[in-house]
């Protein structure tokens, strides 16, 4: 059904037609009625806004965005000398953070389209697009393109880019609550600046799930470039309904460990009574775990159950969703990897396991499941360890009281502007000349427009490029260095290597180093981190996506495996996934425990959990909103001082290292840290002077931005960090994919390159970048100082229980552990058991 | 070159047995074979990081400085008059960057009594040989010197203990409380024995040795034997 396209004259005189009317036909015809948020945008759209939509998953949000762009060419009609059989050029940017949902978004934006009979093309590209639609659009972008920030980037490389976007009208990024906050956040602000150079009146539109700083995510999607711009806030979500699965027994019921399958019968209990499950888990081991635990308890469920996560093969995560889009499936395990994207109508029951560490992480994964008008969302929390109860109850609370938690931008990072300079190299070049003495002036200006280089010094920008241009001021003397040449006036990338070389990278400031997993003979089942790889021998078996597989050998960036005969192996533990408690919902916390501390267990949760408080309480005791518990302990291991702020794993991490640094300082001495989200424990084969520490000051803020990195270790932690800085940057290659041609002679591990760094080049801002991300990311430095302020003011409560107490029990067991020392490296050694570790690899070198 | 009586001791080195022969073990990341006055070393790769910066990878520094001062050292304290690397001497054809190739026969003007010899590796096929004016005896492995095997790759040799490079040995050790460390090591075994990579810009990849090997971790500047159970 094609229908006729609309008005074609100019508005505004009298008896003009209502430019929003073929959206509104559209949506009648549907049997809808548009909402009032979305007539809004249109509206906003039509006279030149950009603006941000936030609202929950499924509630329209697409449609305010597409139909503008679609009203505003209806409303322009056809221009002399169009040739119709011609589609236009392109004039849509649609962005998505995950290649998995530019399908999903290719067919909800096609629908209208095909309706209002627009000649319109309408096609994506990401890193899945075949090399038949590359070629295609090779020559041509189709009106409206779907891609991602990496292959937006990867088209601003090529020499022709201007002239590309030279049509371009509109760009929208969904999703934009997960872009933000990233370094492909980052990515996508400087491709915006670029954009909005070539195309100065581009309206730029983010779809967002709603956050604490939606000023601040508005800000950064429209740059320092002055824009009339709004808020939008989308349909009024569903009410929520939190309920955590209660153990029948809480006796029996474990005080730690995070794999805990001790709720099975009742998820499963759960999942039978559903039509269609999401069952969400924090990380990628513990959704493989529940996957087989599932399957074990209900073989007959073979073949309507599905594991779904990022490491997985493309085709089998795609026939999971495809699943329950159809409705076939009855339950899907998965990861965050299923958090984004439109929602799936047949699902009607949400379970999370574990505890969501967040409130908006858990409003998100409520919002996949379907919308049955009036109905409210409801999500079910099955617990593994006691204390998630209180943590479920935690989240309840803080969503009662309206709060949710910000995504901060990111802030300056120089990887991120390396990598984009030789991008504009690529990208057709950039004038060498000075501005006001800024040397290529002009770049110098769009960068800026982007938020968070808005306050980029010309020192920093001036590092950038020579960094680029001569390798920096340490490898002038090496003349045989060059990644982008100067050359009449335009700095240009001339070497083919190179150009390819960046190109391949571009992607990677989302992908850790990963090995692709493939049958000998056979399929590829999935990717796996190279540091789990690393540390299997032939022979060793492993599970991945549900199968137990032997592990052959690596070859080409490939781990080859065979199907193992017998079942069960490691899960492999991938890197990441293991959020802090946020900041909100660990203050949440403290307002409930200090209620039970009062004797208040007001909801179901507290109220299973109250034998274990009671324990706590009686052996030691709760902290009083105003109070910091510190307990003492002596056991064969050694002497434990575990300290209970709630704060959070990141600042507990922070707070154990400058204890631990500050107690040292005073007395010599070894300390093992180990942390979760409750507290932290130090412990020492000798007892540490603790009332003497803490009358000294040890707990206060002091010096942090000394003391941090002192206690830290903060060479290592930079070290590792430099991982990350270190490809973006381009300094670490990591091949070619599919691997004809290995660059073995150019590979070294960024560890490696960080010794190297620091030894001839110490003031390189890569490095200092290093230190820098350390602390904010790893440690949130600044809630650790406001941290630190809170506990200088609290009343202390040292307790010397006789054994450690249910709160101190989670932490004996985790595993999570730094060192922090004062003493000689060789004095270490000796000390040590000097027991030998298994190797981690015999790779050869 | 002053010659060292072999009875005074060597601060920091480990005295061992291989082969019937008496060795020590080196915190310079050398082995000493007093008897011939040899030391040898194994995996300088010099070059490296100018074959990064030929490939346009932006890698500050070239580690030969570091290392020949290293060598200097080693070379003095034991008052060795042969120098064997046991292979990977250059990394790479882009990385036969003139000054560092300047730099290492400056070192050789002033060290013209020793006898130099190289064991080729993988990465010298590729680099190529070292320049003439270096006076560097170039030899195929498995090389046969007394009772031992000079090689690059670690296989074992028919009637000979071999010492080879290659690997770039480290042992991770563990102590109480999760303490970890990772640390170059000499890693010796029944017929052959494994040297810690020289070069500083190398990078090193963990063992798992058998229950009867022994394992030297280099610590700063001593060596200490490392107990294991052949886990």
């Amino acid at each position: 059904m094609v229908a006729e396209p609309a008005p074609r004259h100019a508005s505004g005189s009298v008896g003009a037609p209502d430019p929003l009317a073929p959206a509104i036909a559209w949506f009648t015809r549907r049997g809808w009625e548009p909402f009032a948020f979305q007539r809004e945008v249109w509206r906003a759209y039509l006279d030149g806004e950009c603006g941000l939509i936030h609202a929950a998953t499924g509630s329209g949000k697409t449609h305010a965005a597409w139909f503008g762009p679609l009203l505003e060419w209806l409303a322009e009609g056809p221009r002399p000398g169009d040739r119709p059989a011609t589609a236009p050029p392109l004039r849509v940017l649609w962005i998505t953070p995950l290649r998995a949902l530019a399908a999903d978004t290719e067919a909800a934006l096609r629908a209208p389209l095909v309706d209002l009979g627009l000649p319109w093309t309408l096609d994506r590209r990401t890193g899945d697009s075949s090399a038949g639609t590359r070629a295609r659009q090779r020559d041509r972008l189709p009106t409206a393109l779907v891609t991602t920030p990496e292959s937006l980037t990867l088209l601003l490389t090529r020499a022709d880019a201007a002239q590309l976007f030279s049509h371009l009208r509109a760009v929208v990024v969904d999703e934009w609550h997960e872009l933000l906050g990233s370094k492909r956040g980052v990515q996508t602000e400087l491709a915006l600046a670029r954009l909005r150079r070539w195309c100065p009146d581009l309206r730029v539109w983010a779809l967002s799930a709603t956050l604490g700083n939606l000023d601040e995510a508005l800000d950064t999607l429209l740059g320092t470039h002055p824009a009339p711009a709004r808020l939008v806030r989308g349909a009024v979500p569903r009410p929520l309904r939190i309920e955590a699965l209660i153990p029948s027994r809480i006796d029996r019921f474990p005080w730690a460990g995070h794999l805990g399958l001790t709720m099975l019968p009742q998820v499963l209990a759960a999942i039978e009574s559903g039509r269609s499950t999401l069952v969400f888990t924090n990380t990628r081991a513990q959704s493989e775990q529940w996957y087989a635990a599932i399957l074990e308890a209900c073989p007959g469920w073979e073949g309507t159950i599905a594991l779904h996560h990022a490491s997985l093969d493309r085709a089998t995560r795609e026939a999971a969703e495809e699943g329950l889009r159809s409705g076939t499936l009855r339950c899907v395990v998965c990861t965050s990897s299923l958090d984004l994207g439109v929602d799936f109508s047949p699902v009607d029951t949400v379970i999370q396991v574990g505890s969501p560490k967040g409130v908006a992480r858990l409003l998100q994964r409520a919002g996949r499941s379907g919308h049955q008008p009036g109905a409210e969302s409801r999500v079910l929390c099955a617990p593994t360890h006691a204390f998630e109860l209180v943590e479920v109850a935690a989240v309840r609370a803080a969503l009662a009281g309206g709060a949710i938690e910000p995504r901060p931008a990111v802030r300056r990072p120089l990887d991120v502007l390396v990598q984009h300079l030789v991008t504009v190299a690529l990208g057709g070049g950039f004038s060498a000349a000075a501005v006001d003495g800024v040397p290529a002036g002009e770049l110098y200006a769009e960068v800026r427009d982007a938020r968070a280089y808005a306050d980029l010094a010309p020192a920093e920008w001036g590092w950038a490029l020579d960094f680029v241009a001569r390798g920096g001021e340490v490898l002038r003397a090496y003349p045989e260095y060059a990644r982008v040449a100067a050359r009449d006036g335009r700095y240009t990338v001339a070497d083919a290597t190179v150009a390819r070389r960046h190109r391949l990278s571009i992607g990677t400031i989302v992908d850790e180093a990963s090995l692709r997993v493939q049958y000998l003979r056979g399929p590829l089942l999935g990717q796996i981190e190279e540091g789990f790889i690393a540390r299997l021998r032939p022979g060793d078996r492993f599970v991945l996506g549900g199968k137990t597989l032997e592990f052959v050998r690596v070859r080409e960036m490939t781990a080859w495996v065979r199907r193992a005969r017998t079942p069960g192996g490691v899960i492999p533990r991938w890197s990441g996934g293991r959020l802090p408690l946020s900041d909100l919902l660990a203050g949440a916390m403290r307002t409930i425990l200090d209620r039970a501390r009062a004797g208040r267990y007001e909801s179901p949760e507290l109220a299973a959990v109250r034998p274990i408080l009671e324990l706590q309480s009686r052996w030691s005791a709760i902290p009083a909103a105003g109070e910091l518990l510190i307990e003492q302990v002596a056991t064969r291991e050694g002497f434990h001082l575990f300290v209970y702020p709630f704060e959070g794993r990141l600042v507990h991490a922070g707070l154990a290292a400058l204890l631990a640094y500050r107690l040292s300082q005073r007395q010599p001495a070894t300390f093992t840290l180990a942390v979760n989200d409750y507290g932290f424990e130090l412990l020492s084969s000798t007892p540490p002077r603790l009332e003497e520490a803490l009358a000294a000051g040890v707990l206060r803020p002091g010096d942090l931005a000394v003391d941090i990195p002192a206690s830290l270790n903060a060479a290592e932690l930079a070290r590792r960090q430099f991982r990350e800085i270190a490809r973006i940057a381009g300094l670490v290659f990591t091949g070619y994919p599919g691997n004809r041609k290995t660059a073995r002679q150019v590979q070294a591990s960024s560890g490696l390159l960080y010794d190297v760094f620091a030894r001839y080049d110490p003031d390189n801002p890569l490095l200092e970048q290093a230190r820098r991300e350390v602390l904010e990311r790893q440690l949130e430095r600044e809630r650790l100082g406001r941290a630190l302020l809170r506990l200088s003011e609290a009343r202390l409560v040292l307790r010397s229980p006789e054994r450690p107490t249910p709160f101190a029990f989670p932490l004996l067991v985790e595993r999570l552990r730094e060192t922090v020392s004062s003493e000689r490296l060789a004095d270490r050694v000796a000390r040590m058991g000097l027991a030998l570790e298994r190797a981690a690899d015999g790779r050869r070198r | 070159m002053s010659v060292r009586p072999h009875d005074v001791p060597i601060v920091g080195a480990q005295e061992t047995v291989l082969a019937g022969e008496r060795v020590l073990l080196l915190p310079e990341r050398a082995l000493l074979w007093p008897a011939q006055d040899t030391l040898l070393i194994a995996d300088t790769h010099w070059g490296k990081a100018a074959t990064f910066r030929a490939a346009a990878i932006p890698v500050p520094g070239e580690s030969v400085h570091d290392d020949l001062t290293r060598l200097d050292g080693a070379l003095s304290r034991s008052g060795a008059t042969r120098l064997v690397v046991l292979g990977d001497l250059l990394h790479a054809r882009a990385g036969r960057d003139p000054a560092m190739l300047a730099e290492v026969a400056e070192w050789r003007a002033r060290h013209l009594d020793l006898a130099w010899w190289l064991v080729r590796g993988n990465h010298d096929r590729g680099a190529g040989d070292p320049p003439a004016v270096w006076g560097v005896r170039v030899l195929d492995e498995p090389a046969s010197f007394g009772p031992f095997a000079l090689a690059h790759h670690p296989t074992p040799s028919e009637g000979a203990y071999t010492l080879a490079g290659h690997l770039h040995p480290a042992v991770l050790l563990a102590g109480s409380g999760r303490q970890r460390l990772r640390l170059p090591c000499f890693w010796l075994g029944a017929r052959l024995a494994v040297l810690p990579a020289f070069g500083a810009f190398t990078g090193a990849a963990g063992i798992a040795p058998a229950a009867d090997d022994r394992v030297f971790a280099v610590v700063e500047d001593g060596i200490v034997e490392i107990s294991h159970h052949g886990r």
